[in-house]
């Protein structure tokens, strides 16, 4: 074996130029998906945090009827057990609480229809970027502590014909009774999401004046969470998840309140495939040609190996290895390339902010993500793949005729 | 069945027809022979008459289309491809015209190729390499690699690499076709010299008169059948 190792090996450096061509060939192609996979793990990182961390949260916590009847009533069950469980959780980062109504906002000009929340703008601004939203010169952020202030999104602002210091009139039904509340406020800060669902149908005020005007006591009907690692929402399989969803309430990953975005990602995998399909296609035809032009360059050499005594077996078992060999330069080569083109790329990033994306406004740089697993596991993928292809071609060396091929010799 | 075990080449009414074009072209049409052990005989003719087809065919790198051959008694028609290669391994040496040694192989390793396949021990197969390349006077050379060396270099190391393992029966297409007449004449006396020295038999096609002089036994194709068989005395 260790002959026939020797001897592909040094067949592989015959026509050095033919080596180098096939073998980078197939190298750009195991970089090309090395960098790509790091560009999709980085971009869905910042699909996940754009999404997640405009408002949503990474995961949330409701009452189990809220999610589907919207009821201002269905409110969390035993808040109080909830919360402090959840700031003794290891894996949170931050958590804050919410109310959730629809609600009418009117103005002099202009009446709109509006999700009000309910929030406590201190834990808030970890949870969300309103505050970062709230652009520059048009107000501020529940600076004030005034309970009366608003905070409204732009498209809201020109559809109310409202600025920064106006009155608007925030009606809500209450729990229960079903009763209109009424009271005004002042706007006091103007936000910015580029979302234009966001931009044009909330508005938030301060919790517990939300909580006076639905009637519901110290009641919320929304936890939004942070964990420690982003990647953790994905996580099925964290008790997590069971932990929060009893009593009556529900613990939810942004996986399931978003799964629009879920469809996005599957997406986004469907197309890694397919990019590997065609990567794996040229690199097919790469070494199917390599190893045919240097077997037919050896037609003689083979049937000679054959006539003094070498075994198909032993011919089958040359080619393989020669592929094997070609699979080992190329990989050598390609995670060098692919380890230095995706270095750079996580220096120098992406600049796609403010492209929108399956509903989501990137708002950062994106930097791909490298992974250790891609530069174990694709290697060996091409290894098998080479050593798979390389298959055809042995077996067309272990079945040629000798005297036909010798015929311009014995 | 005497006949078959008393030489080491018996052949049968041998035939075998080409298709060219669809048509049936007759290359060898009934050949019977036999050829004894330690025979250093040459099969000679014209091109196109059939040495080079008789050759693939007792040596079984390409199969009759009728009549029977047996090498030390074996048929040959009787073997599964890989009896033949392990066959053609251990009893028969090749030496062909164009020398056709590994080109990424040194000389020593081209030597030990098939001592290699029959997995002789490393130790052995370096002595009898180093013994075999002695006589053929390339010692110095054992680690050049064969676009290091003259064509007449080279035609020793296919003659060392065709005789190490000690086959009984060396067949030759044309050795000496590519050499200079001096180079051909002292490798004719090597292999002479190493067929009364070991009792091997050899068997040559060929068109160089010079064979045809040394040769103990000359036997003619013509037009695919044997025209005259001549033992010199």
């Amino acid at each position: 074996m260790l002959f026939y190792i020797k001897l592909a090996w040094r067949n592989m450096f015959r026509n050095k130029r033919r080596t180098i061509i096939a073998s980078i060939a197939i190298a750009i192609g195991l970089a090309a998906l090395i960098l790509s996979m790091a560009v999709m793990r980085g971009m869905e990182t910042n699909m996940i945090k754009s999404a997640t961390a405009s408002f949503l949260g990474e995961a949330q916590i409701h009452n189990k009827k809220f999610r589907e009847a919207q009821e201002v009533e269905e409110t969390i069950r035993n808040l109080d057990r909830v919360t402090a469980d959840l700031k003794k959780e290891d894996i949170v980062e931050e958590f804050t609480l919410r109310t959730i109504s629809m609600g009418m906002v009117s103005s002099p000009a202009n009446v709109n229809a509006v999700l009000l929340v309910g929030i406590e703008p201190g834990t808030e601004k970890f949870l969300s970027q309103i505050d970062d939203a709230v652009a520059e010169g048009r107000g501020d952020y529940f600076k004030a502590d005034n309970s009366r202030d608003i905070v409204i999104g732009s498209k809201l602002a020109e559809v109310l014909e409202v600025e920064l210091g106006d009155r608007v009139v925030v009606t809500v039904a209450q729990a229960k009774t079903g009763d209109l509340s009424q009271e005004m406020f002042r706007v006091s800060g103007i936000y910015r999401f580029d979302i234009k669902e966001m931009d044009s149908g909330m508005a938030f005020i301060r919790l517990k004046k939300a909580q006076a005007m639905l009637g519901i006591g110290d009641g919320v009907h929304q936890i939004a969470i942070k964990f420690k690692d982003i990647q953790t929402a994905s996580l099925k399989e964290i008790p997590f998840w069971e932990t929060y969803s009893t009593g009556g309430n529900e613990a939810v990953s942004w996986i399931t309140l978003l799964p629009q975005m879920k469809v996005v990602f599957d997406m986004t995998a469907i197309t890694i495939g397919m990019m590997v399909i065609i990567l794996g296609a040229v690199v097919i035809f790469g070494i199917i040609n390599t190893l045919f032009m240097s077997l037919y360059e050896r037609m003689f050499e083979f049937a000679v190996m054959r006539a003094v005594g070498t075994r198909p077996s032993g011919m089958r078992k040359l080619v393989i290895l020669e592929a094997g060999a070609l699979g080992v330069i190329s990989i050598i080569l390609g995670l060098i390339l692919g380890l230095v083109l995706t270095l750079i790329m996580t220096k120098t990033g992406i600049d796609y902010r403010g492209i929108e994306f399956a509903g989501t406004t990137m708002h950062e740089m994106l930097y791909p993500e490298m992974h250790i697993l891609d530069f174990i596991l694709f290697p060996i993928g091409v290894m098998i793949f080479t050593l798979v292809v390389g298959i055809y071609p042995a077996w067309f060396a272990g079945r040629m005729k000798i005297a036909d091929a010798l015929r311009k010799s014995l | 069945m005497d006949k078959q075990n008393n030489h080491i080449i018996v052949t049968e009414d041998i035939k075998k027809n080409y298709k060219d074009n669809g048509v049936e072209v007759p290359a060898v049409r009934g050949v019977s022979l036999e050829i004894a052990r330690g025979e250093f005989s040459a099969i000679v003719g014209p091109s196109g008459s059939g040495k080079t087809t008789f050759l693939n065919i007792i040596s079984g790198l390409d199969t009759p289309s009728a009549g029977k051959v047996w090498l030390r008694g074996q048929l040959l028609s009787e073997m599964t491809g890989k009896d033949l290669s392990d066959f053609r391994r251990d009893h028969i040496g090749f030496i062909f015209q164009a020398y056709n040694l590994i080109p990424v192989l040194t000389v020593e390793e081209n030597v030990e190729y098939i001592m290699l396949l029959q997995g002789v021990p490393k130790v052995e197969r370096h002595e009898r390499v180093m013994a075999i390349l002695r006589d053929v006077g390339l010692e110095e050379y054992a680690g050049r690699l064969p676009s290091k060396l003259s064509g007449g270099q080279q035609q020793r190391v296919a003659i060392a690499r065709a005789m190490v393992s000690g086959p009984d029966l060396i067949l030759a297409d044309e050795p000496t076709a590519n050499l200079d007449s001096k180079t051909g004449a002292e490798l004719l006396e090597m292999m002479r010299e190493l067929n009364i020295k070991t009792g091997m038999t050899f068997l040559f096609s060929t068109h160089d008169t010079m064979i045809m002089e040394r040769a103990r036994r000359v036997i003619t194709l013509k037009d695919g059948i044997i025209d005259s068989d001549e033992v010199k005395g």
